[in-house]
């Protein structure tokens, strides 16, 4: 599945200007960055509710396909710049972490 | 790699100065190793490896010391890094070498810091990993050995 399988669904909106055509191999849940760097890996697509600007350099170091905030979690401009600059796609979804997770690995499925 | 690309095999050194709580430049260490063994040919997962190492040690001296400096070596044997920072030091080895311990501040965890899986992640990735600590600073080397897959095929 690629980001803009994703997009399709009304619950995943694009909040950023990046590349939606990247891969999306696994789903990796976590808002503790150690435990994103020692167990997520390239091409994951991380959901999690920590809107700060180190996401994005776990997301940019381990190459994730983007970056989704959970529970309508605001992002910030100087957040959404970094991904631009990054080309990291940052979606945000009313979805919980744990409702998000499902969708994700549903579409997946199907995609 | 193209058998016709050569690949960059001079010897590179080169050092960073990290400063206490700068979490908006964390990661610039790990950044530009990772693109530097990038281009020199080596596996995406050496790269990783390296690159997690190099992750978590910068952090940690950004949330948990006065400041420091890393140096990064990269030669046809090895890639080693060196962090050494200005204290306060690290009460406990043993405990810091636990996954889930930590003693990160409220600052570090609100910027998603102080899981306690740094050093234990550090020790997993790495070929060779020798950390001591004092009063007066921590100095942590890391390093990995260049093995026939560590490149690119």
């Amino acid at each position: 599945m690629r980001v803009n399988d994703l997009l399709k669904d009304p619950d995943f909106t694009l909040i950023n200007q990046s590349d939606i055509n990247k891969e999306i191999n696994n789903v990796f849940a976590c808002d503790l960055l150690s435990h994103a760097m020692g167990f997520a890996a390239e091409n994951d697509l991380l959901i999690t509710v920590l809107n700060n600007i180190n996401v994005l350099g776990v997301a940019s170091l381990l190459e994730f396909s983007g970056v989704v905030f959970s529970h309508n979690i605001n992002v910030n401009d100087a957040i959404i710049k970094k991904a631009n600059e990054l080309d990291i796609p940052l979606i945000r979804t009313r979805l919980t972490t744990a409702e998000a997770v499902v969708r994700v690995h549903i579409l997946g499925k199907s995609n | 790699m193209s058998p016709l690309k050569k690949r960059t095999v001079e010897p590179y050194v080169r050092e960073f100065i990290i400063e206490r709580n700068d979490i908006g430049n964390a990661g610039t260490v790990a950044s530009l190793t990772k693109r530097e063994l990038k281009n020199r040919g080596f596996s995406r997962e050496f790269v990783k490896q390296i690159t997690i190492g190099v992750y978590e040690a910068e952090i940690n001296v950004v949330i948990h010391s006065y400041g420091g400096k890393a140096t990064v070596e990269i030669n046809k044997e090895y890639i080693e890094i060196t962090f050494k920072d200005e204290g306060p030091g690290i009460p406990s080895i043993d405990n810091a070498m636990t996954e889930g311990f930590s003693t990160a501040s409220k600052y570090a965890i609100e910027n998603g810091f102080g899981a306690g899986m740094g050093l234990p992640n550090i020790k997993a990735v790495s070929d060779e990993m020798n950390l001591t600590s004092s009063e007066d600073g921590t100095n942590l080397t890391i390093r990995f050995y260049v093995k026939g897959n560590s490149y690119a095929s």
